[in-house]
């Protein structure tokens, strides 16, 4: 039987790390996401494995590349504003084609912004924060539950895939308490690491990890190969769940901690004879237009909220591609969309 | 007569003890900022607490105390 507690969903992501082989952290503090870090500074000793605060986000995402190089499963968290600061390396470990999990636990922005729990970093991850043409497996828990399994995926997938995996929550996730059952075993990838800069001990041909290739053909072949991974990742790593969708008047599209209160406007709309569904992406990159096909002839409208100014929303307009009137309503700065807000919206649209 | 105290440092500012509170005392602080960032949690009247502990039980970060 597995373990039962009650856990910050902060300390939940870093102990899936830990039961998911990670024992190589390199972080700096930022509210709402510190308790990942305290975590792992009181965790990683107890089973052999490296804790290091460094000087800097900057330090650390770099720490991570260094790691990931060496074949080793390797994490790092932030918060909104560190995870800008660590796009450089984000973008680096992605033209390396390095594995590695990120954590943001996002806040609201731009800037320093605030500390309260916000979604407006989708574009960031979804879009790709750092330049060039890369993409990160984006995972978008909503419940401490998925931050536990959604993690230990994050580095199964990122060692499938040799690539980054970032874990998208935000101030709500990372500071809110609930039950997680953990599983006895973790099912662990054991992905081929040949390529690791791990010391080649002069038997073999040393590897070599960079992200620079000078020659412009070569550098676009190597796109060609990257490109061509992503689209098998769009096809086969694509996840959602529905609810409540069938017989749906309206959909609405959310994800993470908004997708929870999105479930009790169901109860509220029902009551008031209101069909409501859900469509919650849990891939947000990548983005699961599969669910879209299932249910696009279902509903009048779909309407998208979310704690941001609307950043999904252009992923959910391009799934529906016309084909049904898409909706918003959302909340910024760490303002979180109330029942309420949502409802209110609901009987707009059905007085359209 | 109740005494609450709070060990404000580790206030997440979630507002669960304010909502609990049957005599309604509990405020967030907006003049305050704790070391997290966070507005914490306070008790603005003190001599209407009854001490029924409901905050410090239903508090996630065991950041209340009530003696009485």
């Amino acid at each position: 039987m597995g373990e039962k507690l009650l856990m910050k969903g902060n300390e939940v992501i870093a102990e899936a790390a830990i039961r998911a082989g990670c024992r190589h952290y390199f972080g700096y503090p930022i509210t709402p996401q510190t308790e990942i870090a305290h975590y792992m500074a009181k965790k990683m000793p107890k089973v052999g494995g490296v804790f290091l605060q460094a000087e800097s986000e900057v330090a650390a995402i770099n720490m991570v590349y260094g790691a990931a190089s060496a074949g080793k499963r390797v994490m790092t968290s932030s918060s909104s504003p560190g995870i800008s600061l660590k796009q450089e390396g984000i973008s680096y470990a992605s033209g390396a084609q390095l594995p590695a999990v990120v954590v943001n636990i996002m806040r609201g922005g731009p800037g320093l912004g605030g500390i309260q729990p916000s979604q407006s970093d989708y574009f960031q991850a979804t879009k790709g924060g750092g330049h060039g043409d890369y993409r990160m497996i984006v995972l978008a828990p909503s419940s401490v539950q998925e931050m536990y399994e959604l993690t230990v995926d994050a580095f199964n997938l990122a060692d499938t895939y040799r690539m980054l995996a970032m874990i998208l929550g935000d101030g709500i996730l990372g500071q809110m308490m609930e039950v997680v059952k953990f599983r006895d075993e973790e099912p662990i990838v054991q992905a081929d690491k040949s390529w690791a800069t791990n010391g080649h001990g002069m038997k073999r041909e040393h590897n070599v990890i960079t992200s620079i290739h000078l020659d412009p053909a070569v550098l676009e072949q190597w796109n060609r190969g990257l490109q061509e991974k992503y689209r098998i990742i769009s096809e086969k790593e694509q996840r959602y769940e529905l609810y409540h969708c069938d017989d749906a008047e309206i959909i609405i599209v959310a994800y993470g901690s908004v997708a929870r209160i999105v479930k009790n406007v169901i109860k509220v709309a029902e009551e008031e004879g209101i069909k409501v569904g859900l469509l919650r992406p849990i891939t947000l990159w990548p983005f699961p237009t599969k669910a879209f096909e299932q249910v696009i002839d279902k509903p009048r409208a779909f309407l998208t909220v979310e704690m941001s100014s609307g950043q999904m929303l252009e992923d959910v307009m391009l799934a529906v591609g016309g084909r049904k009137p898409v909706y918003f309503t959302g909340r910024m700065g760490g303002m979180i969309p109330q029942v309420d807000d949502i409802m209110a919206k609901i009987r707009e649209i059905r007085a359209n | 007569m109740a005494r609450v105290t709070f060990r404000e440092d580790r206030c997440k500012g979630c507002g669960l003890c304010i909502q609990v509170c049957p005599k309604q005392i509990i405020r967030e602080n907006r003049e305050k900022i704790n070391a997290h960032g966070y507005f914490p949690a306070e008790v603005v009247e003190m001599d209407k607490c009854i001490g029924c502990a409901f905050c410090a039980t239903i508090c996630p970060d065991c950041v209340i105390k009530v003696e009485k």
